[in-house]
């Protein structure tokens, strides 16, 4: 799968992004010498390793393909996508939620800029074809992942401080434990993404020095898992009333345990049915906000009371955070390409 | 002929919108209202007067309107008798307290005793589906014990049903009303799980939970008849709290938003307006049909069957106000006992101010509960009781002022500033069943021209001795929660059971298990007055449960030729 760069318009705000953070003179930005070090060093232990381990190892590990760096430009593009959508459904979805809950906390925008911020980030990284990462991309990613941590501590928090403490009521209504876990994900895939720009020893694409396939794949499925269990709770809360409310918790799982299966097994059947079930979970991420409207009409006075019925009835804005964690998982296919050729 | 004429006009009338369903009937003419649908209709079976149906039902609430359902899907023909208005909730209950007065039984009753019952709103309603139409929704089962209270309690009377059965019906129920639920219910043996999941609580609700951390005993989300989530056409819950004065929303699962339309669909009449005066029995001791009034005539329906099911005051009256010479004491009442054991539940409260603003108001009345005392048997007294967060509304509010605090004036206003703020726990406690408190026939006479109930009614010491635990454990756990400018509200009292018990043994109850009487076999009473006991949770659920079972044992008697 490849993806086409986006039309030239945006270039001109890329521009004036680029001049206001990118340095002329990559190499001296400290931040990336360290990360650049600690990748190198990674990779340098796990090439000993498999020269030490190699008459015993399976040939998937021991096969080292030579990689287009293009390939990692276009992957990373990919995730930059995948974070963009998953920024775009947190913005929303807290600012509608967070102004349910009357902004009563300050750190309540906390979300609302981050993840503005790196949709903004996302769309400069789709635009841009350069092989190096960026570093207001790169800051804005792993501030965002940091706001996803610590908001899931705000969230978990909010819920044990109710009476009752972590009882289900509390699950159910106070502040959703697994929704921070979005714009953590997001970040995770941005900052990825700013490591795949550059190509690893021998022309391989890497991750925190591994091998950016199955890196990728593996924060895929984690991600996939989390965003699953969130549906689950929210969807158990609502009875699952509705028979299509069950397919969140179906077929996404089921497409990170086939990207895990294909990272780890790999083949080109494997990487096929993982293809197919990720493509579904990113339709399932688009039926959800149409289904996530039509429950919004279901609600007392339907579309027509939309101001109250946007805030109560099902969030609109989040099945879309399905879409993004499986275009990342998309890319990270596209990376596991040839792996085992 | 004339009768459906006037009905004929009603409908033209109802067209034009102006009608109210007080005074003009609205199931006629082939169709009923569809509880679900601004100006909706659903079609429905019609029987002429001559024709003998299977069953004819008396009262459409909790017992009446789930056997209608039942029995029509069963294949039988039904018609079942209100002597309320048939609602439209979407366009008929407004959200105004004092609007809402048209939903209660304020026909005539006298009452006496002691402790005379205050009648109306707190426990009777007057509408097709009964007083679940606007009932506070609390859907609990008793305790096993509570139907062996003679030999496992040590008062009142065993059920002739045994406490494992009611639970398998209680599922069943449970599930009907799709009743939202805690995950994990305290108290008892292990239940299944609600059909669907609690609601939230509000601000009133969490300082019962907190009082009772305090205090270190259980609490829960209220079991309530209201739906957390869609289901069908009803909405989920917007907690704004009207809920006694009419669910405007349908989220409430009242048997007119359950039952009836069931029952509709599957070929049963219901008729509005029509109050039962009078069951008709032949010489062979068998009912033949009922009179009824609607629509400014008396009619007679003819019916193979006839099934009684409005509440503990209506019913036992129905069963007097249809003496013979043959029956001279009313009907099925050879045990002398029709009228007889009449339970209300005791409803005293304390309540008292937050420092916070609570809006009490917000949900359902009872979002928290605790069945402690329910379970707990370290009391010295007889019975048990539940209690929970409370929630009344502006109107309500100020009668409680002014009816159980003696405020008035300045005071009255001032006291009503700190609506916001108030606070309330409540109790539902299981009254002793006594022999002297009783419904009997009073020489007057209603609009209908029937003689009108005579409501006699007197606390016994075990009721006091309840009372009196209630309130002060509901005081110490408010206390714990921080509740200040406590009050105790000493006199009300709400639901109502007994007046035709049921029993193993015909000498000392009317109907049997089956609520069929032991004298008229086509004669079942199905209704909260079959009660033996009342145990100390809310009744509604249980009438459901044994409204249900009956159903299923007329379609075995039937099936065996027995009806
Ligand atoms: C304000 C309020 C709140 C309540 N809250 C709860 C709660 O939270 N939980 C709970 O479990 N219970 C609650 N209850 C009690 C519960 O509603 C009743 O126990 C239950 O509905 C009784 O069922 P029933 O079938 O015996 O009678 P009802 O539901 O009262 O139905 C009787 C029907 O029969 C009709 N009728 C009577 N006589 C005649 C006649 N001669 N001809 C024609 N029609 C007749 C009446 O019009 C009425 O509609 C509440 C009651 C009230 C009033
Ligand atoms: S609070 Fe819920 S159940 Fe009560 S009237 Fe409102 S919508 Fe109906």
């Amino acid at each position: 799968m490849s993806f086409q760069p986006l039309p030239a318009r945006p270039e001109r705000t890329l521009r004036l992004l680029d001049s206001l953070f990118r340095r002329n003179k990559p190499a001296a930005d400290p931040a990336r010498i360290a990360l650049d070090r600690l990748g190198r060093s990674f990779e340098r232990a796990r090439a000993t390793a498999i020269v030490a381990a190699r008459p015993g190892l399976p040939d998937a590990l021991r096969h080292q393909p030579l990689v287009s760096p293009r390939k990692g430009v276009d992957a990373a593009r990919a995730l930059n996508r995948a974070s963009g959508l998953l920024a775009f459904s947190v913005l929303t979805d807290s600012a509608l939620e967070h102004y349910r809950g009357a902004f009563r906390n300050k750190a309540m925008f906390t979300p609302l800029a981050t993840s503005a911020l790196t949709v903004a980030a996302s769309l400069h990284g789709t635009t841009d074809q350069r092989e190096s990462a960026h570093l207001f991309r790169d800051v804005t990613y792993a501030l965002a992942a940091v706001t996803g941590l610590v908001g899931t501590a705000f969230h978990v928090f909010n819920v044990g401080s109710r009476v009752g403490g972590f009882r289900w009521v509390n699950f159910f209504y106070r502040a959703p434990v697994g929704a921070p876990m979005a714009i953590l994900i997001s970040g995770l895939f941005g900052v990825a993404s700013e490591r795949l720009r550059r190509e690893g020893p021998g022309g391989r694409p890497t991750v925190f020095g591994l091998g950016a396939g199955r890196t990728l794949a593996t924060i895929t499925a984690g991600s996939m898992a989390g965003t699953v269990g969130e549906a689950w709770l929210l969807h158990f809360r609502g009875n699952f009333q509705n028979p299509a409310m069950y397919i969140p918790v179906t077929i996404p799982p089921a497409s990170g345990a086939l990207l895990m299966d294909a990272a780890i097994r790999g083949g080109e059947k494997r990487r096929t049915a993982a293809r197919a079930s990720l493509w579904a979970t990113v339709a399932t991420g688009i039926a959800g906000t149409f289904f996530h409207a039509y429950g919004v009409q279901r609600m007392m006075g339907g579309w027509r009371n939309w101001k109250q019925n946007l805030l109560d009835g099902p969030p609109v804005p989040t099945p879309p955070a399905f879409t993004g964690v499986a275009l990342a998982g998309l890319a990270a296919l596209d990376l596991l390409e040839g792996d085992d050729a | 002929m004339c009768a459906d004429q006037t009905i004929l006009a009603n409908r033209e009338g109802l067209r034009s919108g102006n009608l109210s369903p007080m005074q003009q009937v609205r199931a006629a003419g082939g169709r009923a209202p569809d509880p679900h649908v601004t100006g909706g209709w659903l079609s429905m079976q019609e029987y002429a007067d001559g024709e003998e149906v299977d069953f004819a039902i008396v009262g459409t609430g909790a017992g009446g309107g789930t056997l209608a359902a039942e029995l029509a899907e069963a294949g039988f023909s039904v018609v079942a008798f209100d002597a309320g208005p048939y609602f439209r909730p979407l366009e008929d209950f407004a959200s105004d307290e004092t609007a809402q007065s048209q939903l209660f039984w304020t026909d005539k009753r006298i009452v006496d005793g002691d402790n005379p019952l205050k009648m109306g709103s707190n426990n009777s309603g007057k509408a097709v589906g009964g007083s679940t139409v606007h009932y506070a929704m609390v859907a609990l089962r008793q305790r096993p014990e509570s139907f062996a209270s003679r030999t496992k309690q040590g008062f009142g009377a065993d059920w002739p049903i045994s406490w494992q059965e009611m639970w398998r019906y209680y599922t069943k129920a449970e599930d009907a009303l799709k009743i939202s639920g805690p995950i994990r219910y305290p108290w008892g043996p292990k239940r299944p799980r609600y059909p669907y999941r609690p609601h939230d609580l509000n601000a009133a609700a969490l300082m019962l939970a907190k009082g009772a951390e305090a205090l270190g005993i259980d609490w829960t989300e209220t079991p309530l008849a209201t739906v957390s989530a869609p289901r069908g056409k009803s909405p989920p819950c917007v907690y704004r709290g009207f809920c006694r004065v009419g669910c405007s929303t349908n989220a409430k699962q009242s048997a007119l938003v359950t039952f009836i339309p069931r029952a509709i669909r599957a070929g049963a009449e219901v008729r509005d307006l029509a109050m039962v005066g009078r069951i008709e029995v032949n010489k062979d001791g068998r009912a033949t049909g009922l009179h009824y009034h609607r629509a400014g005539q008396w009619r007679f329906q003819r019916a193979r069957n006839v099934i009684v099911a409005g509440y503990a005051i209506e019913s036992p009256r129905l069963l007097l106000n249809s003496a013979t010479d043959r029956h001279p004491d009313g009907l099925a009442n050879s045990s002398g006992l029709v009228g007889k054991y009449l339970m209300t539940q005791s409803n005293q409260a304390v309540f008292g101010v937050m420092d916070d603003e609570v809006r009490w108001n917000k949900g359902p009345p009872s979002l928290a509960i605790t069945e402690h005392w329910n379970y707990d048997d370290r009391k010295d007294f007889f019975g048990g009781y539940i209690h929970m967060s409370q929630g009344p509304l502006p109107v309500e509010w100020s009668s409680v002022l002014t009816g159980s605090k003696g405020l008035w004036g300045d005071a009255l206003l001032g006291e009503l500033d700190k609506y916001n703020h108030q606070v309330g726990l409540k109790m539902v406690g299981e009254m002793m069943p006594q022999e002297r408190n009783q419904v009997t026939l009073a020489d007057e006479v209603d609009q209908y021209g029937l003689r009108v109930a005579r409501i006699t009614y007197s606390w016994c010491d075990n009721d006091k001795a309840m009372i009196k635990h209630a309130l002060d454990f509901m005081q110490q756990q408010a206390e714990a929660a921080g509740v200040k400018e406590i009050f105790r509200q000493k006199n009300d009292t709400n639901h109502l059971a007994g007046t035709i018990r049921m029993g193993a043994d015909r000498r000392t109850s009317v109907v049997n298990a089956d609520c069929r009487s032991w004298d008229i076999p086509n004669l079942f009473v199905c209704d909260g007055s079959v009660f033996p006991t009342t145990g100390g949770v809310n009744p509604s659920l249980t009438i459901q449960a044994l409204a249900l079972r009956t159903a299923d044992r007329i379609k075995e008697l039937s099936r065996r030729g027995e009806l």
